[in-house]
């Protein structure tokens, strides 16, 4: 909530007028809320919300198609701190991943009450995220799945291991022996050896299983 | 002067919410009940008979089956049917054959198809 305001300041973007309409209506009934303006999408509607300056923006996933994502980040950076609620039409989690990637700090299923989306709107704006329970799972999968990924940034740039040797650290950390990872990985023996004895001179180890509790600590998910 | 009835049968929830929203307080229509499961549609047309039905249009230019099916039967009902994603709702009603047109989605839009007074969109 901006300072200025003891109103929660919204803007809602969306395709579809009746929904427009009657969530404006629903919208104006609550004290705390303020709507500052709704539309359709236009291609002045970054200038519109801009404008308009809200706390919360809240677009229905109809608005901007998921290759138009970009357009969350473009209006995020005309209004600093905004925060964005989508009330996803689709069910996918696709598009509820992309939401989250854009900078959507909010979304709301179509099959949520209007009061859910009334929640979500407040909650977006105290500063807290606004998840669907079902969507949630994705979203810890993910997050998983990223941080599992292979090379990790984070263990290149602190421990300047190259995709190579982390590939080496998470066989090493599943308790492999230099053979098994050669051949995991069709290598020589000897080349595992040195890629190990590099790895160990780099980070100042000074043993194979060090290597792989430093990698850790660096959110390698050994 | 009997007021207009309809039977809100539309999803997603939040849609159907909206419009619940939209024509409760109109002091000449009368929401003979929220259908939440389309299961339930023909049971609860066939005990309450409403002037109009409203239900989602799940794919764009495709007459929902359920029309053909409750328009047989009841002749008299009219059914609107809604798009969330869409501008336009489209409006069943029987005389010889089913004939529909298209009217926007707004409050205004479906104020007016329910009482009578739609006015057409181009598509």
């Amino acid at each position: 909530m901006s300072d200025q305001r003891d109103r929660v300041a919204v803007f809602l973007l969306a395709e579809n007028r009746l929904l427009r309409e009657a969530l404006v209506r629903i919208f104006n009934k609550k004290n705390d809320i303020e709507m500052v303006g709704a539309s359709g999408f236009t291609p002045l509607a970054v200038e519109e919300i801009a404008a308009a300056s809200p706390d919360v923006l809240l677009m229905d996933s109809f608005t901007v198609e998921l290759s138009h994502l970009e357009f969350i980040r473009e209006v995020q950076r005309a209004v600093p701190g905004l925060k964005v609620v989508m009330i996803g039409m689709e069910s996918e989690e696709q598009t509820f991943l992309q939401a989250v990637r854009a900078g959507a700090v909010g979304y709301v299923l179509k099959d949520a009450s209007a009061q859910e989306v009334v929640t979500g709107v407040r909650a977006a704006a105290n500063g807290e995220a606004v998840c669907p329970p079902q969507l949630c799972l994705s979203l810890l999968r993910y997050v998983a799945r990223q941080w599992n990924q292979v090379p990790s940034f984070q263990v290149k740039a602190s421990l300047g291991l190259t995709n190579r040797e982390q590939q080496l650290v998470l066989l090493i950390g599943r308790g492999l022996t230099n053979k098994e990872i050669a051949m995991q990985l069709n290598l020589s023996e000897q080349t595992v050896r040195n890629h190990v004895h590099h790895m160990l001179r780099k980070v100042g180890a000074s043993d194979r299983l060090q290597v792989v509790e430093l990698c850790r600590i660096q959110g390698l998910a050994v | 002067m009997s007021k207009i009835q309809v039977l809100v049968a539309n999803h997603p929830r939040l849609m159907r919410e909206l419009v619940l929203a939209t024509i409760f307080d109109q002091p000449d229509i009368e929401v003979m009940g929220e259908i939440k499961d389309d299961s339930e549609i023909t049971r609860v047309v066939a005990e309450s008979e409403p002037d109009f039905l409203i239900i989602a249009l799940d794919q764009a230019e495709r007459r929902p089956g359920i029309c053909d099916e409750l328009l047989v039967h009841y002749p008299h009902m009219k059914i609107l049917a809604l798009a969330p994603e869409r501008n336009s709702s489209v409006f069943f009603w029987a005389v010889v054959d089913i004939r529909s047109k298209h009217v926007e989605s707004s409050e205004e839009g479906i104020l007016n198809a329910l009482r009578g007074r739609e006015q057409v969109v181009e598509q």
